[in-house]
């Protein structure tokens, strides 16, 4: 449950001991801004909880200027209340048997709460903190001892160990604010004692401390300013949380009449205790209001700590999606394609925008392209480029948010168009889809054999069992795995043989068309080789099409029939694989093959600048800011796919056409221009 | 590599485990009943016996000992069973045990069922729909009932079901008429009335235990809602939930079969933690409801300054933490494979 966050952000608080009034108070702003954008929670509940916080502190503070009578105060002017009235205009809430003012002392109830409540969690900050810091940081023996102590404490029942010390201090010194606040520490001391010392642990081994290491700054050093950090983040999401576990407890053991002397302070539980013996004989109103005085107050400091702890913790934290809707203006540009003989998909303007909360990211915007029965498209451009997300959009497996545009037709269908029912069939029988880390797309706790009856079950209902096992094995057959590692489980595989299960787990279902995302980027050299032949094979034992989605030009030259160059969310050449190789028209394609390292590699090539942001994508042609050879046109317009040489299409003005470039379109770009687009 | 083997050598480890734990609380138990001031002697019987009698009962008792040697004999007993006589009304600490025991073991696993009744199917659902207001519904519902304290849920059904509706007993664990012709054989008189086969008296067993379970399930039940709702979400981030996708599977079986399965081995786990706060909500149920149990008897005997009592009621807590912690490791062994390793 540590929250880690980036160094960066505490730097200034803990940079000086003496931090001057202003920047005390721009310190404070940064620390409550993240509050301000709650994510996990909706934000009101965030504030009500705050709000309700509030209200009980204010209660405690001006009690007795707040409440009408005393606590225990049960005559007024020489006139004693009325015993057990039910609530009325003097008595707002009713008075109990002893004639108490029901509504003075859920008041002043809140006082003894916040007070209990307050001291448990400075005696168990000031106890707990320090043990867990010097237990995480000196380790050892002592660290060892310190946490089966407080792993044995924290798992005993919280509420008997606070009940016997509460009982034994107030046998002893007398029950009262003080002995409650002891015995609920007592149960607190193992929570920060934990998080603390979890912060400390994982702090030394934050590649961010061992890289300060390894820039030469002394481990302490980097230790005490990033444990400190952490754990002023960590601390504050456990005591919220405590201080309302802890006025569960205080009410608890007043409940039972233990701890608390009820002649000393007004307590809920006590009440409440007080309330059942009433309730039996009708009189509802002395135990109900201190009941939901308890689940208010408990209810507000949670919503706070949740809200702290959904804001700062990162596992919880999630986009802040503006939904959005496709411009009309951006579906009206058609991109071309090598059009091709009965082609098994056909890919027409197809965009994939996803929502962030900046605004709509084009990640694929407007690529057309086909692929034959039997032939593997190669699909390479840099990270970031799309291609991923084009993989992924041709099956509709998107996040929540995304939106489609254009067509892909295979089978006579469009897979756009098509509702979530039946891409799901389509997916696995038709088309499959391996992925780019074997070692997390596997199910850990089902077997191999699980995995299989599960997709087979699923896409032939009533395929038998004796049937599924042997086309399973026959499927594991051809990607080499042996038939007694049928029932193994994942964990018992290596990478390498995890992608081939993956892939015989596509191929069991034979189907048509098979996109692979960069299928053995996460594999070394060797297992690359072997999972290429495996696909090859493929290819020619099925009849199988396939996208083949990497960065490696190596494989698309080795494995593929054709290519497709991504750049910034667009297709800016396709071709046949030996004649893009042989002659790339793209100044980017051209760049591309550069960068590539070979035998007779004698100095490194790298495109300068970064690709550009595709929430933002620069106007006109995508590559200009980087492209050697920019001309005034390529910032102007959006360059048009032409068609080269046959099936070589490119997506460039320096191939026309040339009755769409303006008269002095054809200028190089100033070179300064393109610095200051490099630096952006 | 047989995974049966496997299992059987986690669960012989993971039992030597137990040990040290074991010792830490029994420890803990023996310093917190010799603090306080006096001996449990002189704290039950003091005013009630002559000095000398005191002085002879402790000797008696070994309190006159070092408290090296008293912690040696105490361990000896314990391991060896016997947890001594109660001081105010000599019952065997054990005999308490049994009986009162097995209706706490009734409360805490009927309150349990309950929990798991109300809290998964919320919580899969909040996490499924995150972010909608079935899920804003299902966090505040979370929320707000483990904010209650059992006792005041207790009062509510009480005054409500008990007083306002006339449908369901408020106290104690059976009529007294039941309570009459039963014998006792586990002392968990649903079993009881099983094995004799009074199936009239089910009914009354029943009655008597919903008001319990119920107030104490509801409140454990946060735990769990909330407990399933993060780890569903977490788990339907995982890369194989994208892979089953992808592979057509059913959107039902996708969350049943892959994130609901790979949620539970945390969900347990954390659900084993929350033992301590399921004896602890059995504490204050069994006070408000008249429940017999061993925490309304570790109250009476609190009050009695019985310590011998106290001391015995205790450790038996302090195991049975220990046993389900124990249980709950087990059963994540044999639901994720790689824990046995």
């Amino acid at each position: 449950m540590a929250t880690t966050v980036l160094p960066g952000e505490f730097e200034s608080g803990i940079a000086s001991g003496a931090v001057a009034g202003d920047r005390r108070a721009r310190g404070l702003r940064r620390a409550i801004a993240p509050l301000m954008t709650v994510r996990g929670l909706p934000r009101w509940l965030f504030w009500t909880g705050a709000a309700i916080t509030l209200l009980f502190v204010v209660l405690a503070i001006f009690a007795p200027e707040i409440a009408p009578y005393g606590y225990n105060q049960y005559l007024a002017h020489g006139i004693r209340f009325p015993q057990q009235a039910p609530p009325s205009a003097a008595h707002w809430l009713g008075t109990t048997v002893v004639s108490e003012d029901v509504y003075s002392r859920v008041i002043f109830g809140a006082r003894t709460s916040i007070e209990v409540v307050v001291l448990a969690l400075m005696f168990s900050v000031v106890i707990g903190v320090p043990l867990g810091l010097v237990s995480g940081y000196f380790g050892g023996w002592l660290d060892r001892v310190l946490v089966l102590i407080n792993d044995s404490i924290f798992a005993f029942p919280y509420l008997l160990l606070a009940i016997v010390i509460a009982f034994l201090l107030s046998s002893s010194v007398g029950g009262g604010v003080l002995t409650a606040a002891i015995a609920i520490t007592v149960v607190y001391i193992p929570q920060y004692f934990r998080v603390v010392r979890n912060t400390v642990l994982s702090v030394r081994e934050e590649p961010y401390v061992e890289a300060g290491r390894a820039l030469g700054a002394r481990p302490r050093t980097v230790m005490r300013r990033y444990v400190f950090a952490n754990v002023v983040h960590s601390v504050p999401v456990v005591a919220s949380l405590n201080a309302a576990d802890a006025i569960l407890t205080l009410a608890a053991l007043s409940f039972l009449g233990i701890g608390m002397d009820p002649s000393v302070a007004a307590e809920w539980g006590y009440d409440i205790s007080r309330g059942v013996a009433d309730a039996q004989a009708g009189f509802w109103w002395t135990g109900l209001f201190p009941g939901l005085a308890v689940i208010l107050l408990v209810t507000g400091l949670t919503l706070v700590g949740e809200g702290i702890n959904d804001t700062f913790n990162p596992l919880l934290r999630r986009p802040n999606h503006r939904r959005f809707a496709m411009p009309k203006d951006a579906r009206e540009a058609t991109t071309a394609a090598v059009e091709m003989e009965r082609p098994v998909v056909r890919v027409r303007d197809l965009r994939v925008w996803y929502a962030t909360d900046r605004g709509p990211v084009r990640a694929v915007d407007g690529v057309s392209f086909e692929i034959r029965e039997r032939e593997t498209l190669g699909l390479v451009g840099e990270s970031g480029s799309g291609k991923s997300t084009l993989g992924r959009g041709l099956i509709g497996l998107l996040p929540v948010g995304a939106i489609r545009d254009g067509s892909v037709d295979f089978e006579g269908r469009d897979l756009v168009k098509a509702t979530q029912q039946e891409m799901r069939h389509l997916r696995g029988p038709s088309i499959g889809l391996v992925f780019q880390e074997p070692m997390t797309r596997l199910d850990p706790l089902m077997r191999i054999s699980d995995h299989f009856a599960e997709v087979l079950h699923t896409h032939e209902p009533d395929i038998s069992d004796a049937e599924i096992r042997r086309r399973s094995l026959e499927a594991l057959g051809g990607v080499r795995i042996p038939p007694t590692r049928f029932r193994n489980y994942p964990y018992e595989f290596s990478g390498g043989m995890r992608q081939r299960i993956m892939i015989a787990l596509a191929l069991v279902l034979k189907p048509r068309f098979v996109i692979a995302d960069e299928p053995t980027t996460a594999l070394d050299v060797l297992v690359e080789a072997q999972i290429l032949s495996i696909i090859a094979d493929l290819k020619n034992n099925f009849d199988t099409s396939l996208l083949l989605i990497t960065h490696n030009l190596g494989i698309v030259a080795e494995s593929c029939d054709r290519v497709a160059v991504m750049y910034a969310g667009r297709i800016v050449e396709q071709g046949a694989v030996s004649d893009i190789f042989s002659r790339p028209e793209h100044p980017y394609t051209q760049e591309l093959m550069r960068s590539t390292i070979s035998l007779s590699t004698r100095k490194l090539h790298y495109i300068p600048g970064a690709p550009p942001d595709l929430v933002d994508p620069p106007p006109g042609c995508r590559f200009h800011p980087r492209c050697p050879q920019a001309m005034e046109v390529c910032r102007a317009k959006e360059p048009v796919g032409v068609e080269i040489r046959p099936s070589h299409l490119a997506e460039c003005w320096l191939h026309g056409p040339q009755d769409e470039i303006p008269p002095d379109g054809r200028r190089p770009l100033e070179r300064e221009e393109i610095g200051i687009a490099d630096e952006a | 590599m047989s995974s049966k083997g496997s299992l059987r050598r986690y669960i012989i480890t993971r039992l030597f485990l137990v040990i040290p734990m074991v010792f830490i609380l029994l420890t803990l138990v023996f310093l917190l009943m010799r603090v306080a001031p006096g001996n449990p002697i002189l704290a039950a019987l003091g005013g009630h016996l002559s000095h000398t009698q005191l002085l002879e009962r402790e000797r008696a008792a070994g309190y006159d000992k070092p408290l090296i040697v008293q912690y040696g004999e105490y361990l000896k007993q314990v391991l060896t069973g016997h947890l001594g006589t109660t001081l105010t009304d000599h019952r065997p600490v054990t005999q308490v045990i049994a009986q009162n025991g097995a209706a706490t073991l009734e409360l805490t696993v009927a309150a349990m069922f309950v929990a798991l009744i109300v809290g998964v199917p919320l919580g899969m659902l909040a996490g499924r729909m995150r972010d909608t207001w079935v899920d804003t519904g299902a966090r505040v519902f979370g929320i707000v009932i483990y904010a209650a304290p059992v006792f005041f849920l207790g009062l509510l059904a009480q005054l409500l079901f008990g007083h306002i509706l006339n449908w369901l007993p408020t106290s104690s664990e059976s009529g007294v008429l039941v309570q009459a012709t039963l014998t006792p054989h586990t002392n968990i008189l649903l079993i009881d009335a099983m094995i004799d086969g009074q199936w009239g008296d089910i009914p009354d067993l029943l009655a008597h235990l919903v008001l319990p379970a119920a107030t104490l399930g509801l409140v454990i039940s946060g735990v769990v809602l909330r407990l399933v709702r993060v780890n569903v979400i977490q788990t339907m981030k995982g890369d194989y939930i994208e892979a089953a996708r992808a592979r057509g599977l059913k959107e039902r079986s996708v969350v049943v079969r892959h994130a609901f399965r790979n949620a539970l081995v945390p969900i347990v786990t954390v659900t084993g933690l929350q033992a301590a706060l399921l004896l602890s909500g059995a504490v204050l149920t069994e006070e408000t409801f008249n429940w017999p149990g061993i925490g309304s008897e570790l109250i009476y005997y609190l009050g009695a300054r019985d310590y011998i009592a106290v001391q015995g009621i205790i450790i038996v807590f302090a195991l049975a933490v220990v046993a389900i912690s124990l249980l709950i490791d087990l059963l994540n062994a044999w639901i994720d494979p790689r824990v046995r390793y």
